[in-house]
């Protein structure tokens, strides 16, 4: 089933313009987006994430078409998290960073903090809840920022080169871990330039040249009925 | 009585003015349409605001015969309060402005991605530069308290009621008790003092 719909998309941005024919992200499914560069691949994500309205062209949510309208996009985006490629960290302790998002979304007490111990966990920091973020290494402080947009269990994660300024063997790990979140239900698209990534994790090839998106997988008719 | 006079007027003065000046400054700094920066400049130049000027036009609005005149505020701390409330907005307004506009740009979209509307956003963003929304209201506080323009002309230097430290030490010199106006002189700079020590450990937290 479609989880994001893009068609005949238009957007710019200053003198760049990021063109997207058509982009179909199928719900459960892993997408690798490549491209050098320069090529549009931060600007996409973007765009996936709903933080910028294109100039022309329709996008579609689970089938409807977005309408831009503030209260119905904090709807939307609160299924939707980007882990930029060079996230901000919130000032104050890891703990608070990734209880925003989760208190935003009405979870509170012991859950919140189940919630926190676990994405912690799962990008090996456990015990960091009272450290400063401010303070975290510039590794430490991009798994922190993952385990942030982890423990929202969004339907669909953008990670821009997720894995970047990481040791080559907490590469293989979260890789490992990346790749088992489709089975959970949850579509994934990693941005990345490392065409080595792309082949070792698999998934569908989105293609990235000088704005414009020139490969993606196609949709067959019975994909595309919802 | 001046000491206190001229706390509670400037305290309260400058509260009223963060409440007005925040938003505004976070309004201009986040949003983008025709005749912002015209806007900005009018901010700047509402900052060099003459205090006599202030008080004088407040004057005409609050004398009997102005139109606020049956509200009976001149020469009441409130029209004091109101006057200070002029000088200090814009002054916090603008350094909220500055704030916001230096500001790393990656926090709004962050806080949108993570699920925020964009009021909550911008009030991430306020917890984020809050030293620097701080530091607007030690410089507004700092004006409003040091004016003698909008004590004077709105106040009238009433004893017991109206007079501030810095009107007092006006009628003080101009009687010709140069030590005395000198004494509340250090008084007020001691007062300052103490806001902003006040103000710079909250600051800390």
């Amino acid at each position: 089933m479609a989880l994001l719909e893009l068609n005949n998309i238009s957007m710019l941005q200053g003198d760049f313009e990021l063109q997207v024919p058509q982009l179909t992200l199928q719900r459960g499914q892993l997408y690798v987006l490549r491209g050098e560069n320069g090529s549009g691949k931060s600007t996409l994500l973007r765009l996936l994430a709903l933080l910028q309205q294109p100039q022309r062209g329709e996008i579609c949510f689970a089938g409807e078409p977005i309408a831009w309208r503030a209260e119905r996009l904090q709807a939307l985006r609160q299924k939707i998290t980007l882990l930029d490629q060079n996230p901000f960290l919130f000032a104050g302790s890891v703990e608070k960073n990734l209880a925003f998002g989760l208190k935003l979304r009405g979870i509170h007490g012991d859950r919140l903090r189940q919630k926190i111990d676990q994405a912690l966990a799962v990008v090996g920091l456990s015990g960091f809840q009272k450290r400063r973020a401010k303070e975290l290494s510039g590794g430490e402080s991009r798994r922190v920022a993952l385990a942030r947009a982890l423990c929202l269990q969004p339907k669909l994660l953008l990670l821009d080169e997720p894995t970047a300024n990481l040791d080559i063997g907490q590469v293989g790990v979260l890789e490992k871990f990346l790749v088992s979140l489709p089975q959970q239900g949850m579509t994934v698209v990693i941005a990345s330039h490392d065409s080595g990534q792309a082949e070792r994790i698999g998934g569908e090839v989105v293609q990235m040249a000088r704005g414009k998106l020139i490969d993606a997988p196609a949709v067959t008719p019975e994909l595309k009925v919802v | 009585m001046t000491v206190w006079t001229s706390l509670y007027t400037s305290s309260t003065a400058i509260v009223i003015a963060g409440f007005l000046g925040v938003p505004v400054g976070l309004w201009l700094g986040l949003s983008q349409f025709r005749g912002r920066q015209l806007l900005i400049t009018l901010l700047n130049t509402l900052m060099a605001l003459p205090t006599v000027v202030v008080g004088l036009l407040l004057f005409g609005l609050f004398s009997r015969q102005g139109p606020l005149g049956p509200l009976g505020l001149l020469f009441t701390p409130w029209a004091m309060i109101c006057g200070q409330v002029v000088l200090a907005t814009p002054i916090v307004a603008n350094l909220v402005l500055t704030a916001v506009s230096g500001a790393d740009n990656r926090i709004i979209n962050t806080a949108l991605t993570l699920g925020a509307s964009r009021f909550q956003a911008a009030h991430q963003l306020l917890r984020e530069i809050r030293f620097g929304v701080m530091a607007a209201v030690i410089a507004g506080f700092g004006r409003v308290i040091a004016e003698v323009g909008v004590a004077m002309m709105l106040g009238g230097n009433i004893r017991n009621s109206t007079r501030t430290m810095t009107t007092a030490i006006a009628l003080e010199t101009s009687k010709g008790e140069f030590a005395f106006g000198l004494a509340l002189g250090i008084v007020l700079l001691t007062v300052a003092l103490l806001v902003n020590l006040g103000l710079n450990v909250l600051q800390q937290r």
